[in-house]
């Protein structure tokens, strides 16, 4: 598998958009032709080749050596191949991406995966406010696909999410899966204070939760065949990335009730 | 017509004559196998031929826990019909009445296909607006709440137009009880190929039809050829020492699968027909006009 590098050379002092650094639109370019590239347009126009390095062949992957939370939209569209951050990213990564593998050996800022809806996002660090949320003129957050973080994640994950897994090993912040539409946030930590507000369907998974919205009812415990599934379904594409499948007996909280409440709280321990 | 013996037993120089069928594939899962074959049993119940029964269905085989989606023992059933739209009814009617309200169901695709049917269509509305749904990769799954927990039922169903019904083989005794005997091994040896099934009850028929009756209104009658009592009324297909013919029907989702469960069975029947009073093997057709599908018996010889 060819790889086209990208070296950092200096930290950038604007944001920079990286959303035009995908394996599928460079493969056909040559390097002095990704250096022209625009990363910030207008008055203070920043191209490729002002900040990055270029080197290696255009193929199935790109390997971004980089740590600024100024790199915004990194692996924004992506569609098919590999994209691999060796350090922190900006917000917005992997906005709107629709297959491939985003990962990101750092942590990830604000409004990742946003309205995507397919691929795997892996993020080794921790990720910002807003993962898989939507942006004010989005319909929906996230639409599909699999986000995997390591570390923490921020507050509001899930915002208007619709479809998909965010999974990570830490926690959530406050209000995950605030006014959710479906798809499954799953930690093995715990949930922050009140998560699910205004969730409408969709399954919250964890092993504890910090503080409840008085809106979700105490379902009690069952063994649910679509727990099998999903645990079979995570270790299937996840392989060595999935959490621990889920045990037979889980607590259902149902909500939230403030609206049509056909959500769920799963509580695992 | 030139016949072969092998091992005792006469095989004739005749085909069986099937046709392209439209089959569907559904995955049952229970707690524990024993629901998983009750629920299945059921659900196949009343599915020998398409003329009365709406669909031929069967059993194809049980899976181990490893083999299905949620990882609890079930069992493949297939269902054969005219077409994906006269397996649509039957489709909702079975698992409505026969899956779902089975304890500890679930019910999912059994048939990896790029045409589909839609399978929760009608059993995820039971649910009353509780029912939720759940997409993981492209396969969707819907969660119906019922008195014993949730019913999980899979959105879609693969269908295949290329599936085969009406491979057969006509099994001709001199001994009643031995050529059921020896009948019923064919069946089991037919039952450890993949994707057939054999519908009728135990996977045998006795009363093999022809095409036609001397009634208006009945499209098919006695195969008085094969029928022993009418031995010398009729132009009979049957030696003097013949006093009893077990016919074994066989779908399946391919051509392929057919010839594989004929050759199975002729196998068993070659090697423990004979001493069971088993005398000739012979197979149904119509001529060969009919049926898209040929299945010569010297072909499929062991």
């Amino acid at each position: 598998m060819s790889t086209l590098s990208f070296t950092l050379r200096a930290a950038p002092k604007h944001a920079l958009d990286l959303s035009g650094l995908l394996p599928s639109r460079l493969a056909q370019l040559s390097t002095g032709d990704i250096e022209k590239l625009p990363l910030v347009t207008g008055v203070h126009a920043i191209n490729v080749g002002d900040v990055f390095t270029v080197s290696g062949t255009p193929g199935d992957a790109l390997a971004i050596s980089a740590d600024s939370t100024l790199l915004d939209y990194v692996g924004a569209g992506l569609d098919q191949g590999t994209i691999t951050v060796e350090g922190s990213v900006g917000n917005h990564a992997a906005r709107g991406m629709t297959g491939g593998t985003l990962e990101i050996r750092g942590n990830a800022g604000a409004y990742l995966a946003s309205t995507a809806k397919g691929g795997l996002v892996h993020v080794k660090g921790s990720a910002g406010d807003f993962l898989g949320g939507a942006r004010p003129g989005d319909k929906f957050g996230l639409l599909g696909g699999t986000v995997v973080v390591e570390g923490n994640i921020g507050e509001r994950a899930g915002e208007r999410m619709r479809r998909g897994i965010v999974v990570t090993r830490g926690t959530f912040g406050a209000a995950a899966g605030s006014r959710m539409v479906g798809g499954t946030l799953w930690t093995e930590t715990g949930f922050g204070p009140r998560p699910g507000p205004l969730l409408r369907r969709g399954t919250l998974i964890a092993p504890k939760v910090d503080e409840l919205l008085p809106t979700f009812a105490d379902c009690g415990r069952h063994d649910l065949v679509i727990l099998n599934i999903l645990s079979r379904y995570v270790a299937k594409t996840l392989g060595p990335l999935a959490p621990k499948p889920l045990p037979p007996m889980v607590r259902k909280l149902a909500g939230d009730r403030a609206t049509i409440g056909k959500g769920e709280i799963l509580l695992t321990a | 017509m030139s016949a072969i013996t092998r091992n005792g037993v006469t095989i004739d120089d005749t085909f069986a004559e099937a046709f392209g069928m439209s089959a569907l594939g559904l995955i049952i899962t229970a707690d524990t196998a024993k629901w998983a074959n009750i629920c299945a049993t059921v659900m196949t119940g009343f599915g020998t031929s398409v003329i009365g029964a709406g669909a031929e269905c069967g059993i194809d085989r049980e899976l181990s826990p490893d083999e299905t989606p949620d990882g609890r023992p079930g069992v493949r059933v297939l269902m054969f019909g005219f077409s994906p739209d006269a397996l649509k009814p039957q489709l909702l009617n079975r698992v409505g009445q026969c899956v779902l309200t089975s304890p500890g169901s679930a019910c999912f695709n059994g048939l990896d296909s790029p045409t589909t049917l839609p399978l929760a269509a009608g059993p995820r509305f039971f649910g009353d607006g509780w029912q939720t749904a759940k997409k993981l990769g492209k396969q969707r799954f819907w969660r119906v709440p019922v008195m014993d927990g949730e019913f999980v039922i899979e959105d879609k169903c693969g269908v295949t137009t290329d599936a085969v019904g009406g491979g057969n083989l006509l099994v001709l005794g001199r001994d009643r009880a031995g050529l059921l005997e020896a009948t019923e091994a064919a069946v089991a040896a037919i039952a450890e190929v993949r994707d057939v099934i054999t519908p009728f009850p135990g996977g045998i028929v006795r009363s093999g039809s022809k095409v036609g009756s001397k009634y208006k209104g009945a499209i098919a009658s006695t195969n008085d050829a094969f029928c022993p009592t009418l031995k010398g009324a009729v132009k009979s297909e049957l030696d003097a020492d013949i006093i009893a013919v077990l016919e074994i029907v066989i779908d399946g989702l391919t051509s392929e699968a057919v010839a594989n469960a004929m050759r199975a069975g002729l196998k068993s029947l070659i090697e423990a027909g004979a001493a069971k009073g088993v005398a000739r093997v012979s197979a149904g057709n119509y001529g060969g006009n009919l049926g898209q599908h040929h299945y010569h018996l010297k072909d499929l010889l062991p």
